[in-house]
């Protein structure tokens, strides 16, 4: 069964709300949200609460839940 | 009646960091830094070391000073540019001009060409990169050298630190995903013939840069005193609209090669 979920944009406070299967990887809602706010080109990361979820995880592994809300992070690469 | 008058030592240049009780400034003195980058990073965070006692310094870069870098680089100034002069170069000769008991040896050189002996002649390794592969390259061989990386990154008003303390927390690599190896493939595109270089230009001002290097010395100064329990575990984010900074867990990657 399908659980929903809500992803922020850590940059602009704008949200979207995904539906996701187990088996879905961290990466797969990276990509899907920096797509759908057609964001540049770059390093992202997501967290869920105080957990940084590495890109491989599942969303079983990453024991997200129903109703989650995620914070898409751009991850800091200058120096 | 008579009595005493306590008079500072101010003759004494870390007095003060001395009245710190769990600073050790002995160990402070003896520990080797390598520092990985004499950018905006690189700048704020030797100053700083220097300031805060620690008296071997080895510095990496293989770039010169550009006038774009003198909006948040405290040792660079436009003669430098019009110079083309070594970052590395510059940012050792104005850091030993705060302290002359300090030892700043500047290497001009990618830090993948730095002799794997050398990584080992350090007790530290500062992360001040401003690209994820160098970024790996540094986390992979302090691992392997059981040095401890501190890596920190800024872009805009946000920033990041993570300390790596093998073989105990995880590492640089474990938090990576597709996007952070897509941005690798950007940087490192094949044509067919030869390999073109794409150096994005990204947006950085000294606020940012000042909060993070500050803490990887002050990560640093934990571990030269022995306080590595005290060091931040996983990655400390920091955003300079919001004004809040925390501290994210990261899992170790079952799947990493470090590990």
């Amino acid at each position: 069964m399908p659980l929903r979920i809500r992803v922020r944009n850590a940059e602009t406070g704008a949200t979207v709300d995904m539906e996701l299967e187990a088996e879905n990887s961290v990466e797969e809602i990276i990509e899907g949200a920096a797509g759908y706010w057609e964001k540049d080109p770059g390093a992202y990361v997501l967290r869920c609460g105080k957990r940084l979820l590495r890109g491989q995880q599942t969303v079983a592994d990453a024991k997200i839940m129903d109703n989650d809300q995620l914070e898409l992070i751009p991850d800091p690469e200058g120096g | 009646m008579s009595g005493t008058i306590q008079v500072g030592h101010d003759e004494d240049r870390f007095d003060r960091s001395r009245r710190i009780d769990l600073l050790d400034m002995d160990s402070i003195n003896d520990a080797r830094c390598l520092v990985v980058g004499a950018g905006a990073l690189g700048n704020e965070v030797v100053k700083n070391l220097v300031l805060s006692g620690f008296r071997e310094l080895t510095l990496v870069d293989m770039d010169h000073v550009v006038l774009s870098n003198l909006n948040r680089c405290i040792f660079f100034k436009e003669i430098d540019s019009r110079g083309r002069r070594m970052k590395a170069e510059v940012v050792a000769e104005r850091g030993m001009g705060l302290d002359p008991d300090v030892s700043i040896e500047p290497r001009v050189c990618r830090i993948e060409d730095l002799p794997e002996d050398e990584w080992r002649e350090h007790d530290i390794v500062l992360g001040c990169l401003d690209n994820v592969m160098a970024r790996l390259h540094s986390n992979s061989h302090s691992y392997h050298s059981k040095i401890p990386y501190i890596d920190g990154g800024t872009y805009g008003m946000s920033g990041k630190v993570q300390v790596v303390l093998p073989p105990e927390t995880p590492c640089f690599q474990c938090g990576l995903n597709r996007s952070h190896y897509r941005v690798l493939e950007k940087r490192f595109s094949c044509t067919g013939s030869d390999v073109t270089f794409f150096e994005p230009k990204m947006p950085a001002e000294i606020t940012t840069t000042s909060v993070v290097a500050a803490i990887q010395t002050r990560e640093a100064i934990k571990i030269a005193c022995d306080l590595q329990e005290r060091c931040i575990k996983n990655v400390f984010h920091y955003n300079g609209m919001t004004g809040l900074s925390e501290e994210l867990e990261l899992s170790i990657d079952p799947e990493c090669p470090l590990h």
